[in-house]
């Protein structure tokens, strides 16, 4: 039976003196929406803590959708720290959402935002602390329907079976029509399994019950997901895509909250999508095609939510923000609008070349901290490889325009365990690290006054689904450690500084990219042996990832390190960002070839498949440079 | 609202007044039901997001991080709920008190809501100092002893002068001859206690509370509440001065 509809934050209230950050639990936040009256009652989680699920885009987005809705109410709820969990867990309380505090098993509907793959056992964690069925089959007719969404839904067959739809693509619309759909079908007294058959019809969303995994020759180890006899669903399932974004609110965010969150301050999505055709990203195929908002728009919106929320920082956010072709004309146009009220605008990245210097230094006012590059890769042969269209000339104008324009410290994103590599691409890192820094002298001065620095940060390739190197297995941790050696020991300078990112975590993120349906018993197993909060280095165990994984037979590097053939049907080949897996067939040809792919905002179509599948099209404001 | 003008004003920075000529708004506000969970950084930020809400002409200071021109009051311990918490803030034109009073109202979440507001001589000390005597009302809730053997745990801490405690891992000492002016029992489970922050410390009520208990060998309350319900500041010749004035006359008698 489904849980009371019920208040019950009198249970929490009391656990708040123990706990840290009670701010966390404490909802009634400025522009949150108190009056939750349904009847149709949908809870939005960001399956870990405030501070983190609370700036998330998405939920925004979905809240407000959703809360637009006569009928329909949409409240959040975050994963309590462990602190909290234990507390409430002792104490028989099940987890509650925020703006009701009502039991998460009360609710009609429940989705998940999957964020980025280590957020699955926090999934778990979610639903066991809610006393919901972990696997979509256990769960009872009155049950709460199980949704997600977001950018790891492009490979959601390890998570599948918890599952009870996902929802491809954006969004804003799709989940206004899968919670209608839902509300009819329970007002038509349908059973749970026929409510999972009418939300297949849903465009856009796919139901794992409703598909058979196959494992034959022709697959990977992990299968391929086909409809199960006798259901009629698509074999295919394709994404849904906005094509008026100009028509949805450019801020979603309307809450402001209590604590100091992760990305405290107002958001305005000034485009979506990116085609500069990277081949390493995932975001950059999924959410084709590019679609900017017209620079009036996004001023006029970012200075009335400011005004509406107090906050005094607005970030322009996108996949690439200063790819928008009136770039220039929005800050100028901030600039104008905010002078004098102490207000900061802030770019997440910088475009690597002399305009994104020019619009770094358009929102920086008066502070120059550090500036961010990604070139990605060390030498130019590899950066061809990978699609990132950037010459070493573009590199050395960026820097020394940055340098001219007063930063002094430059931070540097690169990957290794790219297709392809060498030692000579790893030296390369090096020795672009040190062209940077020698730039920074010339134009700085060499004492050590000057205060010139470099960081550079490595990364390893995590291979991911729909991406042109989704057959590519992951670079092995020995391979790892050596390359990462080679790099230190080939850098000399001081004044370079280099990190890299914990490769136990990759190696998890890498697994979980790649696995099928089966994948699930490992995170069953990871979350039995105490895995949760993945995400948080002070929380990540390897050792318990590598014991759940031999409790399943499996081995975590094998797992990640595994190469697909080229022609084998791929455990997430039942979704479709839209992209067509030749494209993505053509474009790791190219890469392997070293040829580069331009990008289709600029030149013409490159034929990925996107806006044919959809119907849609690419909406440029004015001209890109 | 008529005339309200968009905030804080289109001027230049280098157009606007300097802070002597600023107008300084005081504010009292209260902290009430769940906000009392608030921490001080987090209260300090929401209150900055109300001022920007509200439309006011705030001042923004010169520095790189051009901030608002505000100050808090003394930080609350986390989970203790006010009537009295006060900020004062800068700003560029004078607006009529009570139209400022509405605006802020507005712009305020209700937990927080302002509930006064007057000008006050932009050349008064900086609040948190200046407010150096406070009065708080704390109630146990399920307390294992009576409130006699309460009495006597804090007499025993009184006569002992001082308390050694830990806050977080760092070992803290307050003198608490100095820090506590009186405690009066107000009832069976509640009390009320007026202290005097120094330069040395402050006294926070349910640390007098944990040494009294440990001093007279008293189980915990099952919950404690703490609520400040008046902030004043004690002049060097003992007078206390109202936070809103009158600046220069007599304030009330302090408890015992
Ligand atoms: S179909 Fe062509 S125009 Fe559309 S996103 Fe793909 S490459 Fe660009």
């Amino acid at each position: 039976m489904r849980a009371r509809r019920e208040n019950l934050f009198h249970l929490i209230e009391p656990l708040l003196p123990h706990v840290e950050h009670p701010a966390r639990y404490l909802d009634h936040e400025w522009g949150s929406v108190q009056e939750q009256k349904g009847p149709f009652h949908l809870a939005m989680v960001y399956a870990d803590v405030y501070e983190v699920g609370q700036p998330n885009l998405a939920i925004s987005i979905l809240y407000n959708a959703v809360n637009a809705q006569e009928g329909m109410s949409c409240e959040r709820c975050f994963l309590p720290w462990k602190d909290m969990a234990s507390l409430m867990r002792e104490r028989g309380v099940p987890l509650l959402s925020l703006e009701g505090a009502a039991p998460l098993a009360s609710f009609d509907a429940i989705g998940f935002t999957l964020a980025h793959e280590l957020i699955a056992t926090n999934v778990l964690e979610a639903l066991d602390l809610a006393g919901i069925a972990l696997r979509s089959s256990d769960r009872d007719e009155d049950d709460p329907i199980i949704l997600a969404g977001g950018p790891s839904a492009w490979n959601c067959e390890p998570l599948a079976p918890a599952l009870d739809a996902v929802l491809l693509g954006d969004g804003e619309e799709s989940i206004v029509e899968v919670c209608a759909c839902i509300r009819d079908a329970r007002a038509e007294g349908m059973g749970r399994k026929e409510i999972l058959r009418r939300l297949a019809q849903v465009p856009g969303t796919y139901v794992p019950s409703l598909y058979d995994v196959v494992v034959d020759e022709g697959t990977t180890r992990w299968g391929r997901a086909v409809p199960k006899e006798g259901e009629d669903v698509p074999p295919t399932v394709l994404k849904r895509c906005v094509q008026d974004f100009a028509a949805t609110p450019a801020v979603a965010q309307r809450i402001v909250p209590y604590m100091g969150i992760v990305q405290d301050r107002l958001s305005v999505e000034v485009l979506r999508g990116c085609a500069r055709g990277c081949r390493f990203c995932q975001a950059g195929m999924t959410y084709r095609p590019v679609r900017e908002r017209p620079a009036g728009q996004v001023v006029s919106c970012a200075v009335d939510g400011l005004l509406r929320s107090g906050h005094n920082e607005v970030s322009l956010t996108s996949l690439s923000t200063t790819d928008h072709s009136q770039c220039a004309q929005i800050l100028s146009g901030m600039n104008e609008r905010l002078a004098g009220r102490g207000v900061r605008v802030s770019i997440p990245s910088q475009r690597l070349d002399s305009f994104g210097v020019e619009m770094a230094a358009a929102v920086a006012g008066g502070k120059r901290g550090g500036l961010t590059f990604a070139p990605e890769a060390g030498s130019q042969r590899l950066r061809d490889v990978i699609n990132k269209n950037v010459t070493e000339q573009d590199l050395e104008n960026a820097a020394r325009n940055a340098f001219e324009n007063g930063w002094r410290r430059m931070k540097l994103y690169f990957m290794m365990g790219l297709p392809t590599e060498t030692d000579e691409d790893v030296v390369g890192i090096a020795r672009l690290s040190e062209r940077v820094l020698e730039i920074g002298r010339e134009v700085v001065g060499r004492g050590p006054k000057s205060g010139v620095s470099v960081s550079i940060s490595v990364a390893v390739l995590v291979p991911k689904a729909f991406t042109p190197f989704q057959w590519q297995g992951q670079c092995r941790p020995d391979e790892v450690r050596r390359r990462q050696q080679l790099l230190l020991s080939e850098i000399r300078d001081r004044a370079i500084r280099v990190s890299y990112h914990d490769a136990g975590v990759s190696l998890v993120e890498g697994a979980l990219s790649r696995m099928g349906r089966a994948g699930f018993e490992l995170l069953l197993a990871a979350h039995g042996h105490g895995c949760s909060f993945d995400a948080w280095t002070s929380e990540f165990s390897l050792e318990a990832w590598e014991a759940a994984a031999a409790d399943c037979g499996l081995d975590l590097e094998d797992v990640a390190c595994e190469e697909f053939p080229l022609s084998a049907a791929l455990p997430w080949d039942h979704t479709s960002p839209g992209v067509s897996k030749g494209y993505l067939q053509r474009e790791w040809r190219r890469a392997v070839e070293g040829v580069t792919t331009p990008d289709c905002t600029r030149e013409s179509c490159t034929g990925c498949g996107v806006c044919p599948a959809l119907g849609v099209h690419n909406v440029i404001q004015g001209v890109r440079a | 609202m008529s005339g309200r003008r968009t905030q804080p004003t289109d001027a230049r920075p280098q157009d606007l007044p300097t802070k002597a000529e600023l107008a300084r708004l005081r504010v009292e506000y209260g902290k009430d039901a769940r906000l009392a969970f608030l921490g001080h950084l987090d209260l300090i930020g929401t209150v900055e997001r109300c001022v920007r809400r509200s439309g006011l002409p705030f001042s923004i200071g010169n520095g790189f991080a051009r901030r608002m021109r505000i100050q808090f009051s003394s930080a609350l311990p986390v989970g203790a709920s006010s009537a009295c918490e006060l900020f004062d803030v800068r700003l560029t034109e004078r607006v009529a008190e009570d139209e400022a009073l509405e605006r802020l109202r507005e712009a305020a979440p209700a937990a927080l809501a302002p509930v006064r507001c007057a000008y006050v001589d932009g050349a008064l000390p900086a609040l948190e100092a200046w407010l150096n005597r406070a009065t708080w009302e704390v109630e146990l809730v399920g307390a294992p002893f009576d409130a006699a053997e309460l009495g006597a745990g804090i007499s025993e801490v009184a006569r002992r002068g001082e308390i050694v405690y830990m806050r977080g891992e760092r070992e803290k000492c307050v003198d608490v001859s100095a820090t506590l002016v009186g405690v009066e029992q107000v009832g069976e489970s509640a009390l009320r206690l007026e202290t005097r922050s120094t330069t040395a410390g402050a006294l926070r009520p349910r640390v007098l509370l944990d040494a009294a208990c440990a001093a007279a060998g008293l189980g915990q309350p099952e919950a404690v509440r703490v609520r400040r319900a008046l902030q004043r500041h004690e002049a060097e010749d003992g007078r206390l001065v109202e936070p809103f004035g009158p600046f220069g006359i007599e304030g009330r008698a302090p408890l015992s």
